[in-house]
């Protein structure tokens, strides 16, 4: 085994085992705003790890590139998605967008 | 098998979670799991990929990666709405 493939294996195995914690978390967590939290992690972290490893084993070559951009709108298109869910789990919730009195009292 | 067939196999189990909760959990908690749902199958897209050595299929991982936000937008514009 070569240091390139150690370093593989790693990077796969930190990247892989990021998105079962994610995937538990979703499963355990009980309502939608605690499930976003895991759910965002696991578009960014284990994403970044496992392009890492693909990107050491293929270096720059056609895949490679097309591992960056896979891995690139995971990682910077993830964050709207996951905004977009919390604002339709509040609409969901209160009917409404604008922060209660408590809210803007506490804000303020 | 290499070890990121060993990957993609353990990125697919994970996906019994997720559907778990997109059966049992209310429509929005569904979303938030599809949405981590179709990030696993990206990433199981771009480890069969190069566990089988074929080029030609990080070329679906990039489509999956574009389609699955997409949809995930549809269906929380969708959900936004309300009944």
């Amino acid at each position: 085994m070569t240091p390139r493939d150690l370093i593989v294996d790693v990077l796969l195995g930190l990247g892989v085992g990021a998105e079962i914690v994610c995937c538990l978390g979703v499963l355990a967590m009980r309502n939608a705003y605690d499930r976003l939290h895991y759910a965002a992690a696991g578009t960014t972290l284990g994403p970044l790890l496992i392009g890492a490893a693909v990107l050491v084993r293929e270096s720059v070559s056609s895949a490679g590139i097309e591992t960056i951009v896979a891995v690139a709108f995971l990682f910077l298109l993830g964050p709207v998605l996951t905004h977009a869910t919390a604002r339709a789990a509040v609409l969901l919730d209160r009917g409404t967008l604008a922060a209660s009195a408590a809210e803007r009292e506490a804000g303020s | 098998m290499n070890v990121f067939l060993i990957a993609a196999s353990a990125l697919l189990l994970a996906l019994v979670p997720c559907g778990i909760v997109i059966m049992r959990a209310p429509a929005i908690d569904g979303v938030v799991a599809l949405e981590l749902g179709g990030a696993l199958t990206t990433l199981a897209l771009l480890c069969l990929a190069e566990g089988y050595r074929r080029g030609i299929y990080f070329g679906v991982a990039l489509i999956s990666a574009a389609l699955v936000w997409v949809g995930g937008l549809v269906y929380v514009r969708l959900l936004g709405r309300g009944p």
